[in-house]
């Protein structure tokens, strides 16, 4: 429903905006709030944001985080959806700075390919900031997290659980993608800071939900009761992982930690099957980098690079992220 | 075939290898692998090859048809992962019988595979830019019916696909009924021997009064119906119906068929090939993770033992 609304309003704001955006803030925003804070008499702040795809339910989040703060702030928001789009994330790009909007964020689709986008921006004056991926091009600030951390404190828990000492097996994501990268870089800090922790085997399931069944069966195989941990780099895997080891009955003897949060794996933990995830912040970094842009705006200090924190979800505090 | 003549007895070594070339590689890999780590000739073990063969197996058994035929199907993968979202979508507990998902699934697989073969046959497009468009279309129907997002909560009858019977996996049995069942067919019916004749000289078949258009769309559609088998019963395996599974399955399953002696050039080949092509390439899989070989070594490994596989299987049947 709310989704369907933002695609609605962002379709008539690639329309008619001129000339609509009048119409459109009486119809969304209620009159007469009491806090007001952009000054009556004075333009409204205006900020163009450019999302990778409004399909996924963690960009989904963000959206929605971003257009909260903004009402919050009385900013106007002009939201586009590039569906994957590198080339279509840049013709958004060149619209905002057409329209001279006060503020960009982009949300890119591609390291590369996305780049042009913020090289456009910062050649008309306009700030923009990156939310959640990098470009090449080095933006005027970035809000995001960083994905060595959530490896870090999947590894950090499983040490905890086990007393720093056991048998660890990693599954990969797609060998040579950046997550995959950060997040066995991240492992492998915690793997080198905790000696009593051996890594008994790593391989890639590709993210893939059937590999890491296979996978897991044929590690069952090889290392049997010698496995006390496995760390997966996305839930996808995880669940893989865990399906393996209920099936051969091994789980209460092995702890299994993935990351992302997705909603079977929030599900997975609340019924005590999965022993962690780890979330990713997708509201905290859709506010910070409404804050920051303001921030930009009324050239107040700010910090180019914000990296909002990854939590650990277990069965303690799994009640703060599942309805 | 053999220029110089024979003498009895070495020709039988001759056609026992000519018939069983591809079975003397996997007992080579078989036994380098149990030398290697004992552990792999478990029964466990072989179960779980087993287990990790079915999906693939049945997907390689359906291409098969279509290969026979001459042609061939990119769209597996795409299938799979729209059966599965079906599939699922009908399995949550308590709302359907267990066999409608099921049902379903294999139905709108089929339905995939019928559009194949209808717009190959009736256009006269090559089968390799039509299954490449069912490809793309089946994945967008995938994405759509979910949202995007993996369909979870199925009940346990529906589950119950991807478990054990009498202490086997189900998903071998099936794969052991549907692989017998389309040998006998396509050894002892007339359609089935069509099928061949089809792949081998399509205008003598149609010179000959056979309808090609109808049997090559009956192979596509068989295609199309095992991949929704597959979509069910990988939906069973890794309990959700996933929009973004099944991504590549179809290459698999056209190398497990091509390993099996079955020609990309039509007419040639079988299932009994088929399946040992696809169980090559599960004991490879399992294999390499017993002995843990590094992720990239796997591939590069795997690279070059398909390709010998052929090689040897070819160099014996001159």
């Amino acid at each position: 429903m709310l989704k369907s609304m933002i695609r609605f309003r962002s379709a008539f704001a690639e329309l008619l905006f001129p000339a609509l955006c009048l119409a459109l803030v009486c119809g969304c925003d209620r009159p007469g709030t009491p806090e007001q804070p952009a000054k009556p008499g004075t333009k409204p702040i205006v900020i163009g944001v450019s999302l990778m795809n409004l399909a996924s339910e963690f960009i989904g989040m963000i959206n929605q985080s971003i257009e909260a703060r903004a009402k919050e702030l009385g900013v106007q928001l002009i939201v586009t959806d590039a569906q994957r789009s590198p080339e279509k994330q840049v013709q958004q790009v060149e619209g905002f700075i057409a329209r001279k909007v006060d503020a960009i964020i982009l949300n890119p689709c591609e390291v590369e390919a996305s780049s042009p986008a913020v090289t456009k921006a910062l050649a008309a004056g306009i700030p923009i900031i990156n939310v959640n991926s990098e470009t090449r091009t080095a933006p005027t600030a970035f809000v995001g997290s960083r994905d060595e951390e959530s490896a870090r404190i999947a590894m950090d828990y499983i040490a905890t659980r086990l007393n720093g000492h056991g048998n660890v097996l990693m599954m990969q994501g797609f060998l040579g993608q950046a997550a995959q990268i950060k997040r066995d870089q991240g492992a492998r800090e915690v793997l080198k800071s905790r000696p009593g922790l051996k890594l008994l085997a790593d391989q890639t399931a590709e993210w893939d939900r059937a590999k890491a069944i296979s996978l897991m069966e044929n590690w069952i195989q090889a290392h049997g009761t010698n496995i006390q941990a496995v760390f997966a780099q996305n839930d996808e895997m995880g669940m893989g992982a865990l399906l393996a080891l209920e099936q051969a009955k091994l789980k209460e003897k092995v702890i299994v930690v993935s990351v992302d949060a997705i909603s079977d794996a929030l599900q997975a933990v609340k019924a005590g099957r999965l022993d962690a995830t780890v979330f990713q912040d997708a509201r905290g970094q859709g506010s910070t980098a409404v804050d920051t842009a303001l921030s930009i705006l009324r050239k107040q200090p700010f910090s180019p690079q914000v990296f909002i924190p990854f939590q650990l979800v277990t069965r303690t505090n799994i009640s703060n992220y599942t309805k | 075939m053999s220029p110089k003549p024979a003498t009895p007895k070495s020709r039988t070594v001759l056609r026992l290898l000519e018939r069983f070339g591809l079975v003397i590689v996997l007992l080579i890999i078989g036994t380098a692998l149990t030398l290697l780590q004992p552990q792999f000739l478990t029964s466990a073990n072989l179960l779980n090859v087993a287990r990790q063969i079915s999906i693939n197996g049945i997907l390689a058994v359906g291409v098969t048809y279509v290969l026979l035929t001459g042609g061939v199907d990119l769209s597996l993968g795409s299938i799979v992962a729209l059966t599965g979202v079906v599939a699922a979508t009908f399995a949550h507990p308590g709302e359907w019988p267990v066999l409608v998902p099921i049902a379903l699934g294999i139905l709108s697989g089929a339905c995939c595979g019928a559009l194949n073969g209808l717009v190959i046959t009736r256009g006269r497009i090559a089968p390799f830019i039509v299954t490449l468009g069912m490809m793309t279309l089946a994945r967008g129907l995938a994405l759509l019916l979910s949202n995007g997002r993996p369909v979870s909560n199925l009940g346990t009858g529906f589950l119950a696909v991807g478990g054990d019977f009498l202490g086997f996996p189900v998903q071998i049995l099936i794969l052991l009924a549907i692989a017998g069942a389309s040998r006998l067919f396509l050894s002892n019916m007339r359609l089935g021997r069509h099928i061949f004749a089809v792949g081998g000289n399509e205008e003598a078949s149609r010179a000959a009064g056979l309808n090609v258009a109808g049997i090559k769309t009956f192979a596509y559609t068989m295609s199309g119906g095992l991949a929704g088998l597959a979509g069910v019963m990988l939906a069973a395996r890794i309990t959700t119906g996933q929009p973004n599974a099944g991504v590549a399955y179809e290459l698999d399953a056209i190398a497990a068929a091509v390993i099996g002696g079955t020609s990309l050039s039509g007419g040639v080949g079988g299932i009994g090939g088929t399946l040992l092509g696809a169980l090559l390439m599960g004991v490879i899989n399992n294999g390499l993770d017993l002995l843990n070989v590094s992720s990239y070594y796997q591939q590069i490994i795997k690279g070059i033992i398909i390709i010998g596989a052929v090689w040897l299987d070819r160099r014996q049947r001159n």
